[in-house]
């Protein structure tokens, strides 16, 4: 090595440094904008993938699909009735509010989102869905499906967003065991054996907790958290008495590794 | 003008490596190791290279895995930026001293050096993630995730070499066909 190969190895490290400098936020930005310039091509990688593996899927016989079209009707026809006697509960639980002189409430939207691709990292549980900043998503909010909390948002490009899952290690959620007053953290593990059927913990319960296996957790709606109140996070499976705290061990209340549709909720403005 | 032309080529094939390796599904059998293409693309690099345009591939592959692997929560940044740049700098430097090597038709250092540089990132990635997390945890899964991709690296190595030189009689002063003019 001579001094010129030296000053150009200087060089070099003191662009490390200045990256270093970067401010998390600058790098998500550019982050987001490498996404937005790749997509085209990381949805046809994906799909190639997704065809792959649906062969099987699609050999369903007719019979099948009426039948699986039938019951959707029905539960659609469900659905919609039960929309409508909420939307009447709504308008007047918004009446009552009012003269009761209530703070209304901040309302939410649903935004549906497909995941488009999913375990695309090794140290993270996330994944990618089809929405981004053009569609009124912003970075930590929430994702869910009808069954329950899937994750929140990280990096928002213009029409694609990084989730990161309920059953990664740093998504912590402030949640609460319905029919007590506990509380606690929700996290997943740092590296799960099996990712697909991946628990949660729940840390920071009293130890002499009554917390018994089954036992709904919910989101707490922390003041200034991204997750409001009530959405179901799993159930608990397990709780250990440990010497400060106690631990629960909760299963996810949906099946990441088979979600395909999930909803953004967005604050209204 | 040869030089300029593979860097390019890198550059291009940093994007390329990262779109297939996404495209890949995880290896569930091992643990969800994923098959990282990445560093086996800039080794290559790395072995072709003059010392200059290894390091400015170097800064350049560092940049854009820092970018594409910034996992931001709630405001903060789990691998600091610049960690991967300092990553295949040195890499960048062992690997080129294998050059000699590598012009004389040897492509083993090559396959253990990609093995061994992609094995090695995500060593760096797992340890400054637990750095920022606080508390060592070790699992199988994580030895497996660390190892799968580099033994899967040092097998592809080889099949992206041929594919390269055969690749390489398609560029005007490409180095093979110049071989085989002068033989």
């Amino acid at each position: 090595m001579n001094k010129f190969h030296i000053a150009l190895v200087v060089a070099a490290i003191a662009a490390a440094v200045y990256v270093s400098t970067l401010s998390p936020a600058a790098l998500q930005t550019m982050q987001a904008g490498l996404l937005s310039a790749l997509s085209p091509f990381l949805k046809t990688g994906t799909a190639v993938q997704e065809n792959i593996g649906a062969v099987g899927k699609r050999l369903q016989t007719l019979d099948e699909l009426e039948v699986e079209n039938r019951e959707l009707q029905r539960e659609n026809r469900e659905l919609r009735a039960e929309n409508n006697l909420l939307r009447d509960l709504k308008q007047e639980n918004g009446r009552l509010r009012m003269m009761l002189d209530f703070r209304e409430r901040s309302e939410f939207q649903l935004v549906p989102a497909r995941i488009v691709a999913r375990d695309s990292s090794t140290w993270w549980n996330t994944v990618r869905i089809d929405r981004g900043f053009e569609d009124g998503v912003e970075a930590d909010q929430p994702v869910l499906t009808d069954s329950g909390l899937v994750g929140k948002t990280t990096t928002v490009s213009k029409n694609e967003a990084i989730v990161v899952l309920v059953t990664d290690e740093s998504c912590r959620v402030g949640a609460r065991i319905e029919g007590t007053r506990e509380q606690g953290i929700v996290t997943g593990f740092r590296v799960q054996e099996n990712e697909a059927e991946g628990l949660l913990q729940m840390n920071f319960l009293s130890k002499n907790a009554p917390i018994e296996p089954g036992q709904l957790v919910v989101t707490a709606g922390v003041v200034h958290g991204s997750f409001p109140p009530g959405i179901p996070v799993g159930k608990v499976t397990e709780f250990k008495r440990r010497a400060l705290d106690g631990q629960a061990i909760v299963e996810p209340a949906v099946h990441l590794a088979a979600t395909e549709d999930v909803f953004v909720l967005i604050e209204k403005k | 003008m040869k030089t300029a032309v593979d860097l390019l080529v890198l550059f291009v094939g940093v994007f390329l490596a990262y779109i297939v390796q996404e495209a890949l599904p995880p290896m569930h059998d091992i643990y969800g190791a994923h098959i990282v293409l990445i560093p086996m693309v800039f080794c290559y690099a790395a072995v072709v290279l003059p010392f200059p345009a290894m390091l400015a591939g170097a800064v350049f592959t560092g940049f854009v895995v820092d970018v594409l692997n910034a996992h931001v929560v709630g405001g903060r940044i789990e691998i600091p930026g610049g960690a991967s740049i300092v990553y295949f700098v040195i890499f960048g430097c062992l690997a080129n001293g294998f050059q000699p090597a590598m012009k004389g038709g040897n492509i083993l250092p090559f396959a253990l050096m990609s093995g061994l540089g992609t094995s090695g990132l995500l060593l760096m990635q797992f340890l400054l993630i637990t750095w920022n997390r606080g508390g060592f945890v070790w699992e199988t899964a994580a030895g497996w995730r660390i190892l799968a991709p580099g033994c899967m690296a040092a097998l592809v190595a080889p099949l992206f070499h041929l594919t390269l030189s055969h690749l390489d009689r398609l560029i005007p002063d490409g180095s093979r066909k110049k071989k085989a003019v002068a033989r």
